[in-house]
């Protein structure tokens, strides 16, 4: 776009600029100086130069018509009788004309490039720099949507426009380079700090912090959440340091970071925001606790009838600000299970459930306790970004074994300890991801709660019988089971031990679990375990292979006996199948009947987060069986 | 506002002369001056170049002796007022130096 002037011209433009003459001095030179070309050069010449300062330097005047060198240099008038695009503005603040022409060829060689590649190199930069979309969308005039899409999924963009952009990235570069070099000398004309025009935001960008910063106020912020001023200024030259490493800088250049530059104040700021962030996060884990009125999340199914349960254990303990709640398995009877353990994770990640909805609601609460909390509160609007702090909590896989040791062992004294509301045990799974699959599941958040997925103990307590036989929701069912396939938890093993034993534990009433099995909250999970689980079943034991050879029904109703029977088979059997499910039978995934998915998630089955739901079935099944038989010879 | 004119020393050029021998700059033989050759990708940046320097020798009030022929640019640098090397010339090497590191 260096368009109509002659590379010469343009060298002598940038020479007369980069002597320290303004635009604007410039331009007025232009009117003033007595006519030396003819006028209607002058005139088109003036026309162009304000058109250019129009876009770029809306503070300069318009020129008169009239005389005014329309040249810098002394040539006869060029041949562009037509107005100068607007790239000569920006050539005119160029501060050396060689290096626009240079810019010039190096945008044109970009152009050559394949699209996505540059839009590839144009993006990384970005983030490099931390530089916001709009500042590129202000001075190059491109809309922020297709740039956007450009940039991110390689939307194609004409020509024209992304010489704009690359344009725009060559100079930014330039720029960038002069910031850092120069970094505190006020070094020529136009804004090479900060950002390139006056936008219509103001001078700067808005500060922004960078992953790098970030990551190392976090781990500050583990060690201590109030840091003295000393500290601060301290995490103020680390912050600085490290981002300018990211950019490929000399920490020493530091001011070069222009508008994200770290300051005390921001460092201050920062930690001020995280703290009242976990506050909030906290007080709704209180909420939730005491007393869930809140509208449950939409997505979820919005069960929320049943009220909360008696506070349960919330357990005090947080992971960085993870936060679950537990609640007594033992208020089986309670059905709003909503007191999970929340993991904040989760909860940041799902943002979606609400915790009531009785039987696989616990799970949803303990995956979101951010959501949970937010939709708690009924309106709160939570501190900052809630969903900051999260990343800590990713942090945590080893919680995932422990919380299956605790989920297990839970298990095995009883359902009543899972019904008891053994929370206690369970706690300590909550911790990290604490989500039950169920939870997750029911949450229907999706996916990317990976987090989550740790909660074994919170789906066991979710599981409360209670809860499963009144609301078995199909919904959740669906996202339990999605949830399990991405995770691997033990937790949807464990919920699934608990969901197949409070019924029958805690709960004779065959009601009960027939409603359990109904309603399919176990069964849809199981769903996906179930053909599976006839399968390994049959490889298990003999048990299993009359299971097997029944159909799916079949063994849905053979869940409904073994309900009534007694608990202690249903231990037993769970003590073998989970020490069964161990070596990791694999299983495929098939549409579970019941219960056996939910049993089937082992810790060690790390490797196929669908087979984590077969295995689980896999084992309810096996204990539906032997309960089955039990109750068949009876 | 030109910088002293005086002749430099002999500790000043042992302080000052070796930076500047040590990007290209030379003496030469038969009077105290200074005397650099530079070369350009073409012409426009010869004179753009030339540009830079010109007006920056006008607002020092220091000139330079120099020649091109197109995208040469042969400088010598002495001050008139003291036949001989001043801290103007210094100054305006650098100066030099500067502009050139730029546009290569």
């Amino acid at each position: 776009m260096v368009s109509k002037l002659s590379h010469l011209q343009v060298e002598l433009l940038g020479a007369l600029l980069e002597s320290g003459l303004t635009k604007e001095t410039l331009i007025k030179a232009l009117s003033e100086v007595e006519p030396y070309m003819l006028q209607s050069e002058s005139q088109r010449a003036i026309n162009a130069l304000q058109t250019e300062k129009g876009e770029s330097c809306p503070e300069i005047p318009n020129l008169p018509n009239g005389m005014g060198e329309s040249r810098l240099s002394e040539d006869e008038t060029s041949d562009d009788g037509e107005e100068f695009t607007p790239p000569i503005m920006k050539e005119l603040e160029n501060l050396s004309p060689e290096e626009a022409a240079h810019q010039k060829a190096v945008v044109e060689r970009l152009l050559q490039e394949d699209p996505w590649r540059v839009a590839k190199m144009v993006k990384s930069y970005l983030q490099q720099h931390n530089i916001p979309q709009r500042e590129v969308v202000d001075t190059t005039g491109l809309n922020q949507s297709h740039l956007s899409q450009h940039l991110n999924k390689g939307t194609p963009m004409k020509t024209q426009k992304r010489a704009a952009l690359y344009t725009w990235y060559v100079r930014k570069q330039r720029e960038v380079a002069q910031q850092f070099t120069h970094a505190g000398q006020g070094i020529l004309t136009e804004e090479p700090m900060g950002d390139d025009l006056p936008t219509k935001k103001g001078r700067r960008n808005r500060f922004k912090w960078g992953p790098a910063s970030q990551q190392i106020l976090f781990q500050a912020y583990e060690r201590q959440k109030n840091p003295s001023k000393e500290e601060r200024e301290a995490l103020v030259e680390e912050c600085n340091r490290a981002e300018c490493i990211q950019r490929g800088v000399s920490p020493s250049q530091a001011q070069g970071l222009g508008s994200n530059l770290v300051t005390e104040v921001r460092v201050y700021n920062w930690f001020a925001n995280r703290r009242k962030e976990e506050a909030f996060r906290h007080k709704l884990a209180m909420d939730t606790f005491s007393g869930p009125q809140p509208t449950p999340a939409p997505p979820l199914t919005p069960h929320n009838s049943s009220s909360l349960q008696p506070p349960s254990a919330l357990s005090p303990s947080k992971v960085h600000g993870v936060r679950y709640n537990q609640q007594p398995a033992s208020e089986a009877e309670s059905s709003s299970s909503n007191h999970h353990g929340n993991n904040s994770m989760v909860t940041t990640q799902t943002i979606l459930h609400q915790v009531s909805p009785p039987g696989l609601e616990p799970s949803q609460n303990l995956l979101s306790t951010d959501t949970k909390l937010i939709s708690a509160s009924g309106g709160t609007l939570p501190p900052v970004s809630t969903l900051t702090a999260l990343h800590s909590l990713e942090q945590n896989p080893h919680a995932l074994s422990q919380q299956t040791q605790n989920l297990i062992m839970a298990s095995l004294p009883g359902v009543m300890a899972i019904g008891a509301g053994e929370t206690s045990s369970l706690t300590p799974a909550f911790t990290n991801t604490g989500a039950s699959t169920l939870v997750i599941g029911l949450a229907s958040t999706q996916p990317q709660s990976v987090p989550v997925i740790n909660s074994m103990g919170s789906s066991l307590t979710t599981l409360q019988p209670v809860q499963f036989s009144q609301q078995l929701h199909p919904s959740y069912q669906q996202p339990l089971m999605q949830q399990v396939q991405s995770h691997i938890n033990q937790s949807p093993f464990m919920a699934t031990m608990a969901q197949i034993q409070n019924p029958h534990a805690l709960y004779g009433p065959k009601s009960e679990v027939a409603q359990y099995t109904h309603t399919g909250l176990l069964p849809q999970t199981m769903v996906i375990t179930d053909t599976t689980n006839l399968s390994a079943l049959t490889n298990l034991t003999p048990t299993k292979q009359a299971f097997t050879s029944d159909s799916e029904t079949h063994t849905e109703s053979g869940m409904h006996t073994p309900v009534s029977q007694a608990p202690t088979i249903h231990l037993q059997n769970q003590d073998t199948t989970i020490q069964n499910l161990q070596p990791g039978p694999r299983l495929t995934s098939s549409p579970a009947v019941s219960s056996s998915s939910l049993v089937l998630y082992q810790s060690s089955d790390s490797t196929n987060s669908h087979s984590q739901l077969l295995p689980s079935s896999h084992n309810v099944i096996e204990t539906f069986i032997s309960t089955q038989m039990a109750s068949s010879t009876q | 506002q030109a910088g002293k004119a005086h002749r430099l020393s002999a500790e000043e050029r042992e302080q000052l002369l070796p930076n500047l021998r040590a990007v290209g700059w030379n003496e030469v033989e038969g009077r105290d001056a200074i005397f650099k050759e530079f070369h350009f990708k073409d012409f426009n940046r010869a004179f753009g170049f030339m540009t830079r320097v010109a007006l920056q020798a006008e607002k020092l009030d220091h000139h330079p002796e120099w020649f091109n022929v197109y995208n040469k640019v042969h400088i010598t640098l002495s001050t008139h007022e003291c036949t001989g090397l001043s801290e103007r010339d210094i100054n305006l090497a650098s100066f030099i130096e500067q502009v050139a590191a730029s546009l290569s």
